[in-house]
């Protein structure tokens, strides 16, 4: 493993309170995504043709995209493009600027973080407020997400009111959560509604209509988003979707694989700005539309991966995330997806130990709502990083035996449930020290795998 | 060349509207939904939704408008809430007896009650569906602490597909399905996390 990826790795190993946080809500949010999932006999069918449907989107991507631009113009927004994330700031940061903004309320974006956004305000001089409670933590706290569903999921309730304490006017008294979240209420609410611009990202982006589709549980972003003078929208360009209609189907797989309700509580569908008559909403409407290397991912064998809702539920049910949260991942994206996405959009030679840190228990593709096939593109970054050379010389005859071994099932097979034996034995049911991944082991909890492998589960047709 | 171009022409040529949006409608059948309630009531199937634990809304049913004022009156009542509310400016509710209730000239930006009619009501999820309009502001339904809901028996849909806007597309087109909630702080439920803490859904019609 590179040494800032190992150093990570080590360091949220070592920190108990970190996996205490991951534990209590990635936790939660697998027994509530289970009894959803569990409660429709159909989820099998539905996420195959949510898959269709995205497949369909992202083979005809550039019609839908123009499709998009003319609704969303007659409906009187401005449409912007970017091929870069550099380009997308500008074009936010020049909107702001033309506004006199001073400052921006901003509703949970992933595309934003992505892109770099806070920080492009932050050296424009324009002041953000995060209204998603948990960006407003780690807004506070200084740091990045570390969930794409739940970004201060690495928090700890303990660690949440000492922040409150410390930075808030009016901080809770009672040690409660609830007194936590009235503390943010409070905190929270003049900044809001006094902001100048309001800065979302997008869930869907309907093409036949031009509305922008926005989805939270907080309602934080309608808040973000009618007050001010200017809402912008970055978006990635994949979140297209032909109508209203799939937009729905792919909204009942989306709420259901993150939270586990039928439906988000709040579900915003945008058309431009204000209208004649109209006592609130914004005066201008601007959509900047982010490529960032996508088109270049959907022509390099990583299609599949544009499917993606950005549910959270790969990360929620990987062993590798439930030790080590997020931020170890070094990328905006943590988890499974994020180990396809970061080599894509921050380069494979940096990122090379991402699609090596990952146990091909194959659970992430079981719970993936648009059956997003991440071992098999997890592994074929593995097999370009071989190609091009970038692993270290010990770790190339590893990968060579594995190559070997994976192009003759039986070998594979028998060899992973050789592994599974031995370590079964040797840990009772705990790990002390795994294969080839010794240094994020070392001595501490990691579960031993399911007594079956998922290819065994898999032939028995147990999917 | 322009991004849009390069983004464009990466992304290959442009096909025929027509032949796609066949082809995109060709991929939906509405077959998975959940629970085909074919002949199942949707004012219980709605009312059942009301009460999931992510929607946790309180309801009461009355036979005309005539009767709003006082359904509000006695919720405000239960709960313990002050007999003041914000109106929206529809003429529904103008023609109807208020005394007994104060009339809130601006909307409460962190407590108090607002009132708000819904176009129309969704069977599967127990959603609310709202439009934005000249009419229907839609600010004061995200900031006060009490969001009551007007909706009429008629208006109740059996799916989220039934509730899209049929004619011009409105400005903001939004689904409430519960009250602002937040699951941030280790995964706990807290209500009230920026707007409503509690969801109030005043049925209209005949009690079937
Ligand atoms: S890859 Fe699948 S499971 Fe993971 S966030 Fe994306 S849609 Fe959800």
């Amino acid at each position: 493993m590179s040494r800032a990826f190992d150093a990570r790795v080590d360091a949220a190993l070592a920190d108990r309170q970190l996996k205490i946080a991951v534990e209590r809500t990635a936790g939660t949010a697998e027994a509530k995504r289970g009894a959803a999932i569990g409660a429709w006999p159909s989820f099998g069918a539905a996420r195959e043709r949510a898959a269709a449907i995205k497949d369909h989107v992202i083979a005809n991507l550039g019609s839908y995209l123009v499709q998009f631009e003319a609704s969303a113009t007659a409906s009187g927004a401005t449409v912007h493009w970017a091929e870069t994330a550099d380009e997308a700031c500008a074009i936010v940061v020049d909107i702001c600027r033309k506004a006199g903004a001073r400052s921006v309320a901003r509703s949970k974006s992933m595309l934003g973080e992505e892109i770099g956004l806070p920080h492009a305000l932050e050296a424009a001089g324009i002041g953000r407020v995060e209204t998603d409670l948990a960006e407003h933590i780690i807004q506070l706290a200084g740091e990045r997400p570390s969930h794409i569903i739940w970004p201060a999921m690495h928090k700890t309730r303990e660690q949440v009111s000492a922040l409150f304490h410390a930075r808030h006017r009016e901080p809770h008294v009672e040690e409660s959560i609830v007194a936590m979240a009235a503390s943010a209420r409070r905190q929270l609410r003049g900044e809001m509604l006094g902001a100048d611009v309001g800065i979302s990202g997008a869930n869907f982006l309907i093409a036949d209509s031009g509305q922008v589709c926005t989805v939270t549980n907080e309602g934080n972003a309608e808040l973000s988003l009618v007050p001010p003078r200017v809402h912008i929208v970055t978006a990635g360009i994949e979140k297209l979707v032909p109508s209203m209609d799939h937009a729905v189907h792919l909204l009942r797989l989306l709420a259901r694989s993150a939270t586990g309700a039928a439906l988000t509580q709040y579900t915003t569908f945008y058309a431009g700005p204000k209208r004649a008559g109209d006592r609130d909403g914004p005066e201008e409407m601007h959509i900047v539309l982010v490529d960032n290397g996508r088109s270049a991912m959907r022509d390099e064998g990583l299609a599949e991966m544009l499917r993606c809702i950005r549910c959270g539920a790969c990360m929620n049910h990987c062993v590798v995330f439930r030790q080590i949260g997020g931020h170890a991942y070094g990328g905006t994206y943590p988890g499974p997806m994020g180990s396809v996405l970061t080599p894509a959009l921050d380069g494979l030679a940096a990122n090379r130990d991402l699609p090596n840190a990952c146990t091909m228990n194959g659970k992430c593709q079981e719970v993936c709502p648009v059956a997003i096939p991440l071992p098999t593109l997890l592994r074929g970054w593995r097999e370009k990083s071989w190609r091009e050379g970038l692993e270290p010389v010990t770790l190339r005859k590893g990968l060579g035996l594995w190559a070997w071994a994976a192009r003759r099932p039986w070998v594979y097979r028998t060899g992973v449930r050789w592994a599974i034996r031995t370590m079964r034995l040797a840990g009772r049911g705990w790990i002390a020290k795994l294969p080839l991944a010794g240094g994020w082991t070392g001595g501490r909890d990691f579960p031993a795998p399911a007594a079956e492998s998922f290819m065994d589960r898999y032939r028995k047709g147990e999917r | 060349m322009s991004a849009r171009d390069a983004i464009l022409a990466r992304l290959g040529p442009v096909g025929d509207p027509a032949v796609l949006a066949a082809e995109a409608a060709g991929l939906l059948t509405g077959e998975e939904r959940e629970r085909p309630v074919g002949g199942e009531d949707l004012v219980a199937r709605f009312l059942a939704q009301l009460g999931q634990p992510s929607v946790a809304a309180t309801h009461a049913r009355i036979g005309s408008l005539a009767e709003l004022p006082g359904a509000v009156a006695g919720y405000l009542a239960v709960e313990g809430a002050e007999p003041a509310l914000w109106l929206p400016p529809d003429a529904r509710v103008d023609g109807l007896d208020w005394a007994g209730l104060t009339r809130l000239a601006d909307c409460p930006i962190d407590d108090g009650a607002v009132l708000a009619f819904a176009r129309a009501g969704v069977a599967e999820t127990g959603s609310l569906v709202f439009e934005t309009s000249p009419e229907a502001p839609m600010l004061p339904n995200f900031l006060a602490l009490r969001h009551i809901v007007v909706l009429e028996v008629a208006a109740l849909v059996r799916w989220l597909e039934d509730a899209a806007p049929g004619g011009a597309v409105p400005r903001a087109h939004y689904w409430v399905t519960g009250v602002s909630g937040t699951t941030d702080i280790e995964g706990t439920y807290v209500r009230g996390a920026h707007g409503p803490r509690f969801l109030h859904v005043v049925l209209v019609g005949s009690p079937s």
